[in-house]
């Protein structure tokens, strides 16, 4: 039992002939007159020569090298794309934001100055409601401001 | 250390000279091995050829870096084991409906000798598909490309020991597979 753990440590090795000589006599002799290990050995031989038998894929000789000649020219494509159009299409993304912005700052603007608007009342209107005229707003009357 | 290959040598000075002629000998003398070791390890051919392109499309982007202490090959076929893991962590489900052991057992009468060639590839492919992929993939660099334990070990970055004990799993796991879809087929 003790040669069969050692001679089946040594049968792929035997099998792929990748074993010293030593190694090699000692598994023959053990096989000659070792049936269990016998088995073992014709069996995984069988599995080894149905591997070396399996088919075999090919590929026509360029074509290959013909996907990866497209390959390759589109990735160089991609790095190389005339600049004007890369800065273009950086711009443009940069720049969507810059006319939302200005509408959203018109809209605020044209809200803010419609409020002023009705909140006012002309010189003549002040007159007429008869209210007392403080400094201010003779001042402001002389600077020109609103009223 | 390996020695690195002449040819392939001359090939890697080429392209990085700036011709691109030398990247695609590279590719036209690699291009099928690389295929099978994909082929092998997921089982399906549309993906297969993706995958070799993807593992080339690396080897040009890194060429550059590659300082030849391994032999090209060495260094092509780790490209593309970490592609094709990379992919089946990216599908799971990556076992081909296709081939089913009904679909193996289907016009087999039992004996061995009486599958067709397409019968055995198709229980081939099954059973190879439920080795563990650690396994597996050190069995296909050894059955199908014919690399050495040593080598292998350099591609997997593991030890001589680790490779002989994968091979040996996965051959006894494929056995049992294989041996299981005969007697479900008799």
């Amino acid at each position: 039992m003790k040669d069969c753990a050692k001679a089946k440590k040594f049968l792929s090795r035997y099998i792929d002939g990748q074993i010293s000589d030593k190694e090699s006599l000692f598994v023959k002799a053990h096989l000659s007159h070792c049936l269990l290990c016998s088995k073992e050995y014709f069996g995984l031989l069988e599995v080894k020569q149905l591997m070396s038998a399996k088919e075999r894929k090919s590929l026509p000789p360029d074509y290959l090298v013909f996907r990866l000649r497209q390959e390759i020219s589109g990735q160089r494509q991609a790095q190389e794309r005339p600049s004007w159009i890369a800065v273009a299409g950086d711009l443009s993304r940069r720049l969507i934001p810059v006319p939302a912005a200005v509408v959203a700052l018109s809209l605020v603007f044209m809200t803010f100055s419609l409020k002023q608007q009705a909140g006012r009342y002309s010189l003549d209107e002040h007159i007429l409601s008869g209210s007392g005229t403080t400094t201010e707003m003779a001042a402001k009357v002389i600077l020109g401001a609103e009223y | 250390m390996e020695k690195p290959n002449n040819e392939d040598s001359l090939f890697i000075e080429r392209f990085l000279g700036g011709e691109t002629g030398g990247f695609e000998e590279l590719v036209r003398k690699y291009q099928d091995r690389v295929l099978n070791i994909v082929y092998s390890l997921i089982g399906k051919d549309r993906e297969c050829e993706d995958i070799a392109q993807e593992v080339f499309l690396k080897v040009y982007h890194n060429l550059g870096s590659f300082r030849q202490r391994s032999q090209f090959s060495t260094w092509l076929y780790r490209i593309a084991v970490n592609a094709t893991y990379d992919f089946l962590r990216r599908r799971r489900n990556f076992l081909d409906e296709e081939v089913s052991p009904e679909n193996i057992a289907a016009g087999s009468d039992g004996p061995r000798e009486a599958l067709s060639k397409r019968e055995k590839e198709a229980a081939l492919k099954t059973a190879l598909a439920a080795v563990p992929l650690e396994y597996r993939t050190a069995l296909v660099l050894k059955d199908i490309e014919g690399l050495s334990y040593a080598q292998i070990a350099q591609v997997l970055g593991c030890r001589m020991g680790t490779v002989e004990s994968r091979i040996y799993r996965a051959r006894q796991i494929l056995k049992e597979k294989l041996l299981k879809g005969r007697e479900e087929a008799a």
